[in-house]
C-alpha cells in the first residue's frame, strides 16, 4: 500500500492518529474481507527500559521489507504496539520478520515462547476474513484508540518533563559549568544514605554511611538548564572535578572519630592524585572506617589503573567497592574478579518480574555466592519487595530509600555496635 | 635494563641495523656514497604506509645489482648506501621519490629556510657525520620503544600526558569539536590490515580497519593538544568522529571500501538517525563484510541498548567485534553471552610475563571461541606474533603485521622479476 504511505507525508499537518487510521481500514475491509489478516505485536508489554522511543522505531524498521513488497498496511500506534494489516501477505515471510523483532528484545520476558503455551505473547494473529476475529481485533483497537488518548497527554506531559530536565551537555556549555563547579559553594549539598546489614530474625546494623552532594540541588545551583546525564563521558568528566570538591570538604573540617563507617564515591583518577594523598593524610589513621565506591565505567576503560588504585587503597586500609552494577550486568561481569571488598547491585523494579525466569534467579545467586555473601549490597531499595527479592539471592546487606525509612524506625531501639 | 638489552638483541630494529652497517663501512668507505632522504618531513597524509613502500621500491634495482643497500626507518626516512659508480642512477632515482610527493611542501620548498628533501654524504670524507646521523637516529628509536613500554604504567602515561602539551579541556574540545564539522577528513583515514600470520611469518590479508589518526587530526586541526590527556572528552570526541567516519563510508567516493572492513564506534552511534542512514545507502550485500567494533566501556555503559543494538545490526549481516581486551578484561567479562562475532586482544608484554597462568587464559579462550574470532591488535614486535603463536592465536593486527606486508610485497616483485628475466 504505497499510495497510503505517500498519503500519509502529504498530509503531515492534519495526520490523522494511527488508530483511527487503522480503525478506517478496518471498516474498508469488512466489506470485502477476503484473505485480509492482521498481525499485533505487543510491544507495550515491553520491559519499561525496552520501551525506548529508539528502540521501537527500530523495530518498527523490521517490517519495511513486508510493505514494500506486498499488499500490507504498517501501524505504529501510540501505546507503542506495532499493528499489521496483510491481504495475502505469505505468513511464513511475517514469521521471519517476527522473529528479527524477538530477536531484538531476546532480553525480554515477552519474547520468551513457552512451548507449553499456546499463546505467543509477543504477536497475535486475526484472520479478519472470520467475523469472530473480525469483531474481537476490533474492539482490541478501538480500546487501545481510546486509551492513545490519554496515552498522549502523557507523552505531553512526559515531554515537558524532559525538557525541564533541560539541554543536552556538551562540550560547549561543559566549559562554563565546570568552571561554576570549581567555585559554588557546596558544603551544605552533602547528604547521606545509610547501608543496612538486615538480619532475618528483624533489627540490623549500619555497614556504613554513604556521604554524596545531591546532584538535584546541585543542579539547581549551577545548571539549572542542563541536563547533565545526557552524556555519560561528559558526566564522567564532570564528577572528576566533583571528586575534588568532596575531598576538600573533608580536609577542611576537623575530624573527629568516626563513630560509623562512612563510604565516599571517587574516580580512579582521583585516587591516583595529590589530592586524594592529602586526603589520606588529613584521615589519619581513620582509613578502615572508610569504603571508596568507584564506577563500573571508570574501572572498564582502565583495569590496570583500576588495580592499582584498588591495592593503593586496601594496602592503606580502605575497603573498596564497586558500583553501578545491576542483574543484568551481572550475568555478563563476574566481580569477584575485581577483588574489592564490596560490590553494590542496582535494584530495578523490573527485577521481580522476572519470577518466571528462574534460571536468571538462579545465576544471579550464584555471582552473590561467588563474590562473598558479606561483600554484596543491593542498593536503590525503595519497597519492602526489594528486600525480600535480594534475601531471596542471597543478599543481606541493603541501601536506598526504604532502609532509610527502615532505619529511622529503628533508631529509637538501642544502637548496637557498626557492623564488620 | 638487562631485559631490555636482551629484547634489542633479540629484535634488531632497522635502525641497529643501519648503525651496525655504517660501523663496518668504515672499512670500506671508500668509493662509496650515502643518501638520506627525508620523509619523515612529509605531510601525515603522504607519509602512508604504502608511500614509504613505493619510494623505497626506487632502489630495488640498484640493490638487486648489488650497487647498494636501503634502511627504511621507523620514522619512515630512507637510508641508500651505495657504489660511487651507479650515483647517477641513485641521482634518478632520488628525484623519481621527489617527483611522487611533488605537490608535498618538503618537495615544493626544498631548499628553502633548512627544508631538504634529501642530503647527500661522501662515506669517506663525510663518515663521522654520518655516523653521527645515525647513532642520533638509532637514540631516537631507542627512546621511543621505551616510551612505548612506559607508555603502558598508569603513572608514567599519566605523566607522559602532562608533558605531551596543552591538556584536552571542554574548551579546547569545543574548538575540536567546530573545526570538525568543517574539515575534511578523508586524508586522515588509515587503514591497518588484520592477517594471518603462519610461523614462517607469511601474512594473509583477512580484513583491514578503517580509522581516523588521531596524531594526524591533531597535527592537522590543534597542534599542540594532548587530545588522550582526558579520557572521558576524548570519548565525547570519539561520537563525533563516528558520525564523520559513517558520513565518508557512505560516500564511497571519498575513500576506497574495497575488501572486508572493520570500524569502530559507540553504541550511542549504532541508535542514532545517522547510522540508519548510513545503513539505508549501503548495499545489503555489503554488510555481510562490514565488522562494527565496539569498546568494553561503552558497551557496559548501556548494557541494554548493547544488547539490543547488537542483535539489530548482527540481523542486517553486520558483525560485531569487542575492542580492547586486555588479560584482566578477559577474566572479567564473559565474551560468549555478548554475543559478539569477534574479540580484539590487546598485546602487552604482560601476556608473556604473566607466564603460564596467563597463555593457558588465553589458550582457552582461543579454543573456547575458534582462532578465527580473536585478534590479537598492537603487535609493534616479533615478540607479540610468537606469543600468538604459542597460544593458537592466528590473526594479527599493528605496526609489525604492516611490516611483515611491506616485505611480502617486495618479495613478491622481486620473484616477479625473477620470472621475468628467466623467461626473457
Amino acid at each position: 500500500m504505497a499510495e497510503l504511505k505517500n498519503a500519509q507525508t502529504m498530509f503531515e499537518p492534519t495526520r490523522q492518529q494511527a488508530e483511527e487510521r487503522l480503525l478506517e481500514q478496518l471498516n474498508r475491509v469488512e466489506t470485502s474481507s477476503h484473505g485480509y489478516y492482521s498481525v499485533h505485536i505487543h510491544l507495550s508489554q515491553l520491559k519499561h527500559s525496552n520501551r525506548q522511543p529508539h528502540f521501537i522505531n527500530i523495530a518498527a524498521r523490521a517490517f519495511d521489507t513486508i510493505i514494500d513488497d506486498f499488499d500490507a498496511t504498517f501501524y505504529q500506534l501510540s501505546n507503542k504496539d506495532l499493528v499489521l494489516i496483510c491481504h495475502e501477505v505469505p505468513v511464513d515471510e511475517l514469521d521471519t520478520v517476527i522473529d528479527k523483532v524477538r530477536g531484538l528484545f531476546n532480553e525480554d520476558p515477552l519474547t520468551i515462547v513457552d512451548s507449553e503455551d499456546f499463546e505467543d505473547r509477543l504477536a497475535t494473529w486475526h484472520d479478519l476474513s472470520v467475523t469472530e476475529e473480525f469483531a474481537s481485533f476490533y474492539s482490541i483497537i478501538a480500546e487501545i484508540a481510546v486509551e492513545a488518548e490519554r496515552l498522549r497527554e502523557e507523552a505531553k506531559r512526559l515531554q515537558n518533563e524532559q525538557a525541564e530536565k533541560g539541554e543536552p551537555l556538551t562540550p560547549f556549555n561543559l566549559a562554563e559549568i565546570s568552571k561554576k563547579l570549581m567555585a559554588v559553594r557546596i558544603g551544605d549539598m552533602m547528604q547521606e544514605q545509610i547501608c543496612l546489614l538486615v538480619r532475618t530474625g528483624g533489627g540490623g546494623e549500619i555497614v556504613f554511611r554513604e556521604k554524596y552532594f545531591s546532584m538535584n540541588m546541585l543542579r539547581k545551583r549551577i545548571a539549572p538548564d542542563t541536563n547533565l546525564f545526557s552524556s555519560p563521558w561528559l558526566f564522567q568528566f564532570l564528577s572528576e572535578s566533583l571528586d575534588k570538591r568532596l575531598l576538600n570538604v573533608f580536609c577542611e573540617q576537623d575530624l573527629e572519630p568516626l563513630v560509623d563507617n562512612i563510604s565516599l564515591n571517587l574516580n580512579i583518577a582521583t585516587v591516583l592524585s595529590k589530592d586524594f594523598q592529602k586526603f589520606h593524610r588529613h584521615m589519619d589513621g581513620q582509613a578502615s572506617k572508610m569504603i571508596i565506591e568507584m564506577q563500573i565505567i571508570d574501572i572498564l576503560s582502565d583495569l590496570k589503573s583500576f588495580g592499582y588504585a584498588r591495592d593503593l587503597l586496601q594496602e592503606r586500609g580502605y575497603r573498596v567497592l564497586v558500583d553501578g552494577l545491576s542483574p543484568v550486568t551481572l550475568r555478563f561481569l563476574m566481580p569477584a574478579t575485581l577483588k574489592s571488598d564490596f560490590v553494590k547491585i542496582s535494584w530495578v523494579s523490573e527485577s521481580e518480574d522476572e519470577e518466571e525466569n528462574a534460571k536468571n534467579l538462579a545465576e544471579i545467586t550464584e555471582t552473590v555466592h561467588q563474590t562473598g555473601r558479606e561483600g554484596v549490597i543491593l542498593a536503590r531499595v525503595d519497597t519492602e519487595k526489594a528486600v525480600k527479592w535480594g534475601l531471596g539471592i542471597g543478599v543481606s546487606r541493603f541501601q536506598g530509600f526504604f532502609i532509610d525509612k527502615l532505619a529511622e524506625s529503628m533508631s529509637s531501639k538501642p544502637r548496637k555496635k557498626a557492623a564488620k | 635494563m638487562a631485559t631490555q638489552t636482551e629484547s634489542q638483541k633479540k629484535l634488531p630494529s632497522q635502525e641497529n641495523l643501519l648503525l651496525d652497517y655504517i660501523r663496518r663501512l668504515e672499512k670500506h668507505k671508500k668509493g662509496r656514497k650515502v643518501v638520506h632522504v627525508h620523509l619523515s618531513k612529509l605531510r601525515p597524509f603522504n607519509r602512508r604506509d604504502q608511500h614509504i613502500r613505493m619510494a623505497a621500491g626506487h632502489f630495488e634495482k640498484l640493490i638487486k645489482d648489488m650497487h647498494g643497500q636501503v634502511f627504511v626507518l621507523k620514522n619512515a626516512d630512507l637510508f641508500f648506501i651505495f657504489k660511487s659508480q651507479v650515483l647517477p642512477q641513485t641521482e634518478t632515482a632520488v628525484r623519481k621519490i621527489q617527483f611522487v610527493f611533488s605537490d608535498d611542501p618538503l618537495v615544493t620548498e626544498d631548499g628553502k629556510d633548512g627544508v631538504k628533501f634529501a642530503t647527500w654524504y661522501d662515506a669517506e670524507k663525510d663518515f663521522d657525520k654520518i655516523l653521527k646521523v645515525v647513532q642520533g637516529l638509532s637514540k631516537s628509536e631507542q627512546n621511543r620503544k621505551k616510551e612505548v613500554r612506559s607508555r603502558m604504567d598508569a603513572r608514567a602515561v599519566l605523566k607522559a600526558k602532562q608533558e605531551q602539551g596543552e591538556p584536552l579541556t571542554p574548551e579546547v574540545l569545543a574548538r575540536i569539536e567546530t573545526a570538525l564539522s568543517r574539515a575534511d577528513l578523508s586524508n586522515l583515514v588509515r587503514r591497518q590490515f588484520v592477517c594471518n600470520v603462519d610461523r614462517k611469518m607469511v601474512p594473509v590479508q583477512e580484513f583491514s580497519e578503517l580509522f581516523i589518526s588521531i596524531k594526524d587530526l591533531r597535527e592537522t586541526l590543534m597542534p599542540g593538544v594532548n587530545m588522550l590527556s582526558n579520557r572521558w572528552l576524548f570519548r565525547h570526541l570519539t561520537e563525533t568522529l563516528d558520525l564523520r567516519m559513517l558520513s565518508m563510508l557512505t560516500k564511497t567516493d571519498t575513500i576506497s571500501l574495497s575488501g572486508d572492513i572493520s570500524f569502530n564506534v559507540n553504541v550511542a552511534t549504532l541508535l542514532s538517525r545517522e547510522f540508519q542512514n548510513f545503513d539505508d545507502n549501503i548495499a545489503a550485500g555489503r554488510r555481510g563484510s562490514m565488522i562494527i567494533e565496539l569498546q568494553k566501556e561503552d558497551i557496559f555503559s548501556d548494557l541494554e541498548s548493547f544488547l539490543f543494538v547488537r542483535e539489530f545490526v548482527q540481523e542486517k549481516g553486520y558483525k560485531v567485534c569487542i575492542d580492547g581486551l586486555t588479560l584482566e578484561s578477559l577474566q572479567m567479562i564473559d565474551r560468549g553471552r555478548l554475543g559478539l562475532d569477534m574479540s580484539k586482544l590487546l598485546w602487552h608484554p604482560d601476556l608473556v610475563d604473566g607466564g603460564e597462568p596467563a597463555m593457558e587464559l588465553v589458550r582457552t579462550m582461543v579454543k573456547h571461541d575458534g582462532p578465527e574470532k580473536i585478534i590479537l591488535i598492537r603487535c609493534d614486535s616479533r615478540e607479540a606474533i610468537d606469543f600468538g603463536h604459542t597460544v593458537g592465536i592466528t590473526r594479527f593486527q599493528g605496526r609489525y603485521v604492516e611490516t611483515l606486508i611491506a616485505e611480502d610485497n617486495r618479495r613478491r616483485e622481486l620473484l616477479r622479476l625473477k620470472r621475468r628475466i628467466e623467461r626473457n
